[in-house]
């Protein structure tokens, strides 16, 4: 038995990267369909965007890059849809560089369908009816962090005075009725890194707009601190968050999944691989401490 | 005497201001109009320059990363091919984003966008997406070669991330329907608590140093050694 735990322990890493490499392709292509616990964090998300009258406003931030997309992608995109079938209006914004050039603008076509605004086509393939500049609109990357944060809550307008699309922002219906943080009902950052924190200490704090952080796994338990403390209402918690939110939204909007891209409704696909190296990691870690206090009696023996 | 006293005043006015801003910023204030009142009005206009000087770091930054590379390659130091490929990765990717950007206010130029473009999702993107999958290898093999039960402290975080990741698990949680409430349990109570500690910890700490630069105790930002 010892032999075989010491043979386990000594495995050529290239086997387990192997093992990790069949567990994350497998379940992509042969999606399990995992089922999902909501955690009562991300109820608590879906809870606010359920009860909010429609034509509310609310400020979604693109706050990550290309590196953390298979964990934002997901929850940015069924957040974003949520809010659409609910006849809620999106601002959209990114302080984070990269979420500025590549996340906000690919994020938003992927959920509502092809758009051009420069060129006149501004209405939503994916919720017909739903117009760019009315219903949604991507104000773009403002570099600066709490600075522009700070600033926009006095003057939204002073910090984007042009969309993403580079018209002005009181061309259009929606970027001109925002002005502060007065205006929208609740931030939603999809975060990556700090930037999160940075929306509850500074805009919750001191403006009491509510808050709710889509964040990485990594970064989880210490977001963690802040829902509990109240400075954040809802919190999505890595790729689970983004599988639970995922489940709900599905759960009672089915037909828009129906209606979208097959790339679309991803974070269960996510998951299912997820789950899956999540098992295979926790059973070498065990085996690995089993060979170890093995080897250990047997030492001191 | 002006090298340093000057800056030093710079540093406590700009410092002063927003925080009395944010003091004389009762709720009755909150939604006036800034410019009634002077030092939200200079407050504010300090915060709009904060703006603009942080996108004015990025160029620092640039400049830097160049001199840096530069001098690697010149210096046929270890590893400059690396420096080469990234100096020109840089150079090309800026010059089609500025292009792009210049260009897109009056709507010219598809082709820097679409070069810009093509750049960041058949280059950069999956590059980055690369590197983050890597870890999930590098976290399976390390997890497995280190997380040992050596001490008593080794074994509360190996419990702590046993029971955090199998209280996720679906498999698991079908058989141990209660394991759930208690991974939420230890991220809400025991780890919210440790957090709370360690950003009230690096808070005061902050706080501290800004203290320090505000009443000129701090002086290293100036390039100023302890004593100037």
């Amino acid at each position: 038995m010892t032999a075989l735990f010491q043979r386990l322990m000594n495995i050529d890493r290239r086997w387990l990267y192997l093992l990790v490499g069949l567990a994350a392709v497998i379940p992509i292509l042969l999606p399990l369909n995992l089922p999902v616990n909501v955690a009562q964090s991300v109820q608590d998300l879906y809870d606010r965007v359920e009860s909010l009258p429609a034509g509310s406003v609310v400020l979604a931030s693109f706050d990550y890059g290309p590196s953390t997309g298979p964990e934002n992608d997901p929850m940015a995109d069924a957040f974003l849809r949520h809010c659409l079938a609910r006849d809620l209006k999106v601002l959209c914004i990114a302080l984070y560089p990269l979420g500025g050039v590549t996340e906000g603008a690919e994020e938003l076509q992927r959920a509502v369908g092809p758009l051009d605004p420069a060129n006149g086509v501004l209405e939503s393939t994916a919720f017909p009816g739903k117009f760019y500049g009315r219903d949604f609109v991507y104000l773009g990357y403002k570099d600066g962090g709490q600075a522009t944060m700070r600033q926009m809550g006095e003057n939204v307008h002073a910090v984007f005075p042009r969309e993403y699309y580079q018209a002005p922002v009181t061309d259009y219906e929606l970027s001109n009725q925002v002005r502060g943080y007065g205006d929208v009902s609740f931030v939603m950052s999809f975060a990556t890194g700090i930037i999160g924190e940075w929306w509850a200490n500074l805009v919750n704090a001191q403006y009491g707009t509510p808050v709710a952080v889509g964040c990485t796994a990594v970064s989880a338990p210490k977001y963690f601190a802040y829902y509990k403390a109240g400075q954040m209402f809802a919190l999505l918690p890595g790729l689970k968050g983004a599988a639970e939110y995922e489940y709900l939204v599905k759960q009672k909007y089915g037909q828009i999944a129906e209606a979208t891209a097959a790339d679309v409704y991803n974070a269960g696909k996510g998951w299912d691989v997820q789950s899956i190296v999540y098992t295979i990691i926790t059973l070498f870690i065990v085996i690995g401490n089993v060979g170890f206090l093995l080897e250990r009696r047997q030492r001191r023996s | 005497m002006f090298r340093k006293r000057i800056p030093l005043l710079l540093t406590f006015i700009a410092g002063m201001l927003p925080i009395l801003s944010f003091l004389f910023r009762g709720p009755a204030l909150r939604d006036e109009d800034p410019t009634g009142n002077g030092i939200l009005h200079v407050s504010d206009t300090f915060e709009r320059w904060m703006v603009i000087l942080a996108a004015a770091a990025l160029l620092l930054g640039v400049v830097n990363v160049f001199q840096v590379n530069l001098r690697k390659i010149s210096n046929r130091a270890q590893g400059w091919p690396y420096a080469l490929v990234f100096l020109l990765a840089l150079t090309i990717t800026g010059f089609f984003g500025l292009w792009d950007a210049f260009s897109r206010a009056s709507n010219t130029a598809w082709y820097a966008h679409a070069a810009y473009n093509w750049i960041v999702e058949a280059g950069f993107k999956p590059l980055q997406a690369t590197m983050f999958s890597l870890l999930a290898f590098y976290v399976a093999s390390a997890a497995f070669r280190a997380f040992r039960v050596r001490n008593v402290e080794a074994a509360i975080l190996l419990a702590a991330a046993l029971l955090i990741m199998l209280g996720v698990n679906p498999y698991v949680v079908r058989a141990l329907p209660f394991l759930p409430d208690l991974t939420q349990w230890t991220l809400n109570i025991p780890n919210a608590a440790a957090q709370r500690g360690i950003i009230i910890g690096a808070a005061l700490g902050a706080a501290s140093m800004a203290l320090r630069i505000l009443i000129g105790i701090e002086r290293s930002y100036l390039g100023l050694q302890k004593g100037e």
